[in-house]
């Protein structure tokens, strides 16, 4: 057997996906479990298997999703872990509720336009919820901006976690579709990295970032999530449409502007409680809230490529990611501590009387 | 309970076994239907030793390498018995909203 060792090497080496601690306990078993269920008891046959067959994808890819879970971790997992899966799992939640806000928006104002409110004037031509030229059907869009509503709520209530992320994964399609068909027509001109960018990190990302709701994941604070719904769509969406119906658009930012904006302003209303430590969940959040200023700053430092032709612009766009750099560096040193600092809750035991 | 630890605590509910042992059960139990991956299983014995409901049995060589074997606990055992009952009752709502007896469910 001249490779005798060669399987167990390269199924040891799809086990480095695996955490440290993980590994410790569990790999000599793994490791004897595979190689049995891949031997068959011929000894010819089996000298060739070890030396040059592979593990196979079916079993890379529950190692891989093994992996998933542990390293986003949940309810009993290291401290490290837990940290990562709530600060992924949180991130994940105020993308999806900024998605979710722009979906609310199209659904009122759709509302608006058909006279629901009829106590309201008729809304000006400008606000009419219009969908991108394409050959995607209008009505695609509209199904698009609810499914962000449904998936929110779904991830919110702690349940359907698996429904969510489906629904996510259908409603960022037609996008996908959209920049393909602009890449193909040569519809955006010049170096356009804008809505790409937006397409990979605000819809790919959360979407395949949404495998951090498992099983073990502790249950959201599902009413102030339900409420910051309405209170983002209050408080940011509305405005924004005010100014845009005033006539005064000039002052509302870009998509990538506003996301840098509300995430700086997130960042330096969280900075009393990350300087205090006196919270034990502020670290997690410092961790969510860097993660989501990394998003925003990409997102906008990848969308300058829409403005070469505008210095103006330009200029706007770098002060936009000067403040959120300038607002989420004081609170990064608490959320490397985060890692240290923030003990899961112990995973429930059977709840028989002993 | 998730399916594949209902499995995973039935093979183990006569006699302990070791990881490629519950494996193997698990596919006989389920007439081939549930093949569970390596990583699979080790993610709901993870869950399951953490839960209490297993635990290791004992350690034996086998062509140069460790078995461990794992065994159901007290509560493991009420678990499992708890959940057969749920599911042998929801099949019997089913089999009576079918209209069909259990001869004809077996066949």
């Amino acid at each position: 057997m001249s490779g005798g060792l060669d399987l167990e090497q390269r199924y040891r080496r799809v086990l480095r996906l695996l955490p440290g601690y993980y590994r410790l306990v569990w790999e000599q078993d793994m490791v004897a479990a595979f190689l049995e269920s891949s031997l068959t008891g011929d000894p010819d046959e089996d000298d060739w298997i070890v030396e040059f067959s592979k593990p196979p994808w079916q079993e890379v890819a529950s190692v891989a999703a093994l992996a998933v879970r542990l390293y986003l971790g949940g309810t009993g997992a290291p401290r490290r872990y837990f940290a990562w899966g709530q600060a992924v799992r949180r991130a994940v939640l105020a993308v999806t509720l900024l998605q979710a806000v722009r979906g609310l928006e199209v659904l009122l104002l759709t509302a608006w336009s058909r006279h629901v409110f009829s106590w309201l004037p008729v809304p000006p031509a400008r606000l009419a919820a219009g969908t991108p030229a394409g050959i995607v059907p209008p009505i695609v869009w509209w199904l698009v901006a609810y499914a962000w509503i449904v998936s929110f709520v779904a991830l919110a209530l702690g349940r359907y976690y698996r429904t969510a992320q489906v629904i996510a994964a259908l409603a960022i399609t037609p996008d996908l579709v959209w920049l393909l068909q602009g890449d193909f027509t040569r519809a955006f001109q010049g170096p356009s990295l804008g809505p790409w960018a937006f397409w990979v990190l605000l819809n790919f990302v959360p979407v395949l970032a949404m495998t951090a709701f498992h099983r073990d994941t502790p249950p959201a604070a599902r009413w102030t999530w339900l409420l910051a719904l309405v209170a983002i769509y209050l408080l940011v969406a509305v405005p924004l449409t005010a100014l845009q119906t005033s006539g005064n658009s000039a002052w509302v930012p870009d998509a990538a502007g506003l996301y840098c904006v509300l995430a700086a302003l997130a960042c330096l209303a969280h900075v009393p409680r990350a300087w205090s430590r006196q919270a034990a969940d502020s670290g997690v959040w410092s961790l969510t809230l860097t993660l989501l200023a990394a998003a925003a700053g990409a997102y906008r430092a990848l969308s300058l490529t829409d403005y070469l032709h505008d210095p103006h612009q330009v200029q706007v766009s770098l002060a936009e990611l000067l403040i959120l750099i300038l607002a989420v560096a004081p609170i990064v040193p608490d959320a490397t501590r985060a890692q240290a600092a923030t003990p899961a809750p112990a995973r429930p035991r059977s709840g028989y009387p002993r | 309970m998730t399916g594949q630890a209902f499995f995973v605590l039935t093979a183990l509910a006569d006699a302990p076994r070791h990881g490629y042992g519950i494996v193997r059960e698990v596919a006989e139990l389920s007439h081939g239907r549930v093949k569970l991956k390596i990583g699979s299983l080790y993610g709901v014995l993870d869950r399951l030793a953490a839960e209490e409901l297993i635990e290791p049995d004992r350690e034996e060589a086998h062509d140069g390498r460790l078995r461990r074997y794992y065994r159901l606990t007290r509560d493991g055992r009420r678990a499992l018995a708890e959940e057969a009952d749920l599911r042998a009752s929801t099949a019997r709502v089913v089999r009576s909203r079918l209209g069909l007896s259990g001869a004809e469910a077996a066949g």
